[in-house]
C-alpha cells in the first residue's frame, strides 16, 4: 500500500504542474489582456491620458515581462501563498478570494456529504424495495435530477420561495453579516443559507449516484450467493451488509473522485443564479476579464480538489477491492 | 523440497530509490530553499515524510533476502522474520494498479503465522508465484479464511484454493 501511496502522489505532483502551465496559458491565449477593457472604458469617458494610464497598469501587473516569466513568479509565488495582483481593484489574488475560498469549500463539502448520505440511503433503499412506493419515488427523484439542469431548478426555487412564501433564497448568509467578521450569529445565517444551494447543486449528483448504486445492487441482490445466504437463514440486513452491498459499493466510491470537480463546474452558474459570494461568480468574472493571476489560481485550486479527489477514491478501492480485473495484467 | 534464496531484482529497487529520490527532493527543496507558507510547510513535510519511509523501506528490501523453504518463509535481512507454514494463520494477496483500467498493476502478498509474525512481498520478487503457492497450499491445510479479493487474485495466478471465505 505504501508504494501504491507514493506513485499515486509522485504523479500528482507533475500532473498539477502541467494542469497550471496549460490554464495559465490559455487563460492568456486570447488577443489583449486585462487592462484592454479598462482602458476601453477610459477612452469611453474621454480620458486623455488612458493609454498612459494603461502602460502604468501593464507595468504594475507584469504584464510587460514574456509570459514564461511571469508563469514562474506566479509558480514561486504560491508557496508564500502569493498569487500575484488581480486587475480587479488591483487587490492581491489571496486578500480577495480568502473569505470566498472560505464560504466555497464549506458549500461544496456540504453538497459532497448531502449527496452521499442522501443517495446511499435512497439507493439502498431503491434496490431492497423494488417496485414499491419508495422505488418509484426515488426513481422519479432521480430522473428529475438528471433532467433539470442545476440553474433552472434554482430559478424555480428562486421564484417559489419569493411569491409563495416570502423568502430570499439568495446570497449565502443575512445581508448584517457581510463583510463582519466571523460569529456564531453568522454562522447559523450561513448554515440557513446554505440548504437550498445545497439541494440545488447536489441534485443531480445524486441522482446519478441513485441509479448508479440501485442498478449495482439489484444486480448483486440477484445473485446465487445471496440465494444461498437466504436459503441458510442469514438475517436479510446482516446479508446485505456484508456480501451485496461490499461489491455493489466499488463504483460508488469509484465516483467519488469524479464528484468533485462536478460540483464545483456545476456551482458556478448556480452561485451566479443564486447571488452566492462564492468563488464561482468571481471566476467567471476573472475569464471574461482576463484576470490571469486570479483564474488561474481558481482553476489550481480545482485541479488541487479534483486530484485529491481522485486520490482518495483510488485509495479508498483499493482498500476495499484490492482484486485483480480481467483482462489485466500483473508485474511477474 | 529444498530451500530458495530470493530477492527483489536490482531493476526494482533503482526504479524505487529514483521515486523515493524524487519524492524527497520534490518535498524536500521548497521547504529549504524557499519561504513558505505554514500551511503548505506541513504537506510538503507530510509528504517528505512519506517519501523518506519508502526510502527507507526501499533500503530494507534491499538488504533482505527471503528463504523460501519447505517449512518456513524467512525474511533474512535488518528487520528480520519468520513465518512458519504449519501456523500460517493469515494470508491476503492484493492487487495495486495506479491506472485507471487497473492494468499493469502488481500484487502484494501479506502471510502471518500464530505469534503476530508477518511478512509482506511484492510480486516483483525472483520467485514469487513459489511463494504464493505454498503459501496458498498452506492455507488450505491449515483451514485459514481468505476474502474474496484474495481468492479472485489466486485465481488469476492459476491457483485455485478449496475452503471457506473469509468471515470478517
Amino acid at each position: 500500500m505504501l508504494k501504491f501511496i507514493v506513485r499515486r502522489v509522485l504523479l500528482m505532483i507533475p500532473t498539477l504542474f502541467i494542469i497550471s502551465a496549460l490554464v495559465y496559458f490559455i487563460i492568456d491565449l486570447p488577443p489583449g489582456d486585462c487592462v484592454t477593457s479598462q482602458v476601453d472604458e477610459l477612452l469611453a469617458r474621454g480620458d486623455a491620458d488612458a493609454l498612459q494610464r494603461a502602460d502604468e497598469l501593464r507595468q504594475l501587473y507584469g504584464l510587460n515581462e514574456p509570459l514564461w516569466q511571469r508563469y514562474f513568479e506566479w509558480v514561486g509565488g504560491i508557496f508564500r501563498w502569493d498569487f500575484g495582483l488581480s486587475c480587479q481593484d488591483t487587490v492581491p489574488v489571496a486578500d480577495l478570494i480568502g473569505e470566498r475560498m472560505a464560504l466555497t469549500l464549506i458549500m461544496e463539502s456540504t453538497t459532497i456529504a448531502f449527496i452521499w448520505i442522501a443517495s446511499f440511503i435512497i439507493g439502498v433503499y431503491a434496490a431492497t424495495h423494488q417496485y414499491r412506493m419508495g422505488d418509484y419515488v426515488a426513481s422519479f427523484i432521480g430522473f428529475v435530477g438528471l433532467s433539470v439542469p442545476n440553474f433552472l431548478l434554482a430559478l424555480v426555487l428562486l421564484y417559489v420561495g419569493k411569491v409563495y412564501f416570502g423568502l430570499s433564497i439568495g446570497g449565502l448568509m443575512d445581508p448584517e453579516y457581510i463583510d463582519k467578521p466571523f460569529s456564531w450569529g453568522k454562522f447559523v445565517s450561513v448554515a440557513e443559507h446554505l440548504i437550498i444551494p445545497v439541494i440545488v447543486i447536489g441534485m443531480s449528483g445524486t441522482a446519478g449516484m441513485i441509479r448508479r448504486l440501485r442498478a449495482n445492487l439489484l444486480d448483486e441482490l440477484q445473485k446465487q450467493y445471496v440465494v444461498t445466504g437466504r436459503a441458510k437463514g442469514l438475517p436479510p440486513l446482516r446479508l446485505l451488509i456484508k456480501y451485496p452491498l461490499r461489491h455493489a459499493i466499488n463504483p460508488f466510491v469509484a465516483d467519488i473522485g469524479g464528484l468533485l470537480p462536478d460540483v464545483i463546474s456545476g456551482s458556478v452558474i448556480v452561485s451566479v443564479v443564486l447571488s452566492l459570494p462564492t468563488t464561482g461568480p468571481m471566476l467567471l468574472g476573472a475569464l471574461k476579464t482576463q484576470d490571469v493571476n486570479l483564474a488561474a489560481t481558481f482553476l489550481l485550486f480545482v485541479a488541487v480538489l479534483t486530484v485529491i479527489g481522485m486520490l482518495i477514491s483510488d485509495l479508498a478501492l483499493a482498500a476495499l477491492d484490492p482484486r485483480i480485473r480481467f483482462g489485466a495484467t500483473s508485474e511477474k | 523440497m529444498s530451500s530458495a534464496d530470493l530477492r527483489y531484482p536490482r531493476e526494482t529497487l533503482w526504479a524505487d530509490y529514483l521515486r523515493a529520490a524524487a519524492g524527497v527532493v520534490l518535498c524536500g527543496a521548497p521547504l529549504l530553499l524557499l519561504e513558505v507558507n505554514p500551511w503548505l510547510a506541513a504537506i510538503l513535510a507530510a509528504g517528505f515524510v512519506l517519501f523518506t519511509l519508502f526510502l527507507a523501506r526501499t533500503a530494507l528490501r534491499h538488504r533482505t533476502r527471503y528463504v523460501l523453504g519447505p517449512d518456513t518463509l524467512c525474511a533474512d535481512g535488518p528487520a528480520g522474520t519468520l513465518v512458519e507454514w504449519g501456523r500460517l494463520d493469515r494470508l491476503k494477496l492484493s492487487y495495486f494498479s495506479t491506472k485507471r483500467d487497473r492494468s499493469d498493476g502488481w500484487m502484494q502478498l501479506s502471510v502471518g503465522s500464530t505469534g503476530g509474525r508477518q511478512v509482506k512481498v511484492d510480486s516483483s520478487l525472483d520467485g514469487f508465484h513459489d511463494i504464493v503457492e505454498r503459501a496458498a497450499r498452506a492455507a488450505e491445510a491449515g483451514g485459514v479464511g481468505l476474502s474474496e479479493a484474495t481468492r479472485a487474485n489466486l485465481r488469476s495466478m492459476g491457483i485455485s484454493v478449496a475452503g471457506q471465505e473469509e468471515l470478517a
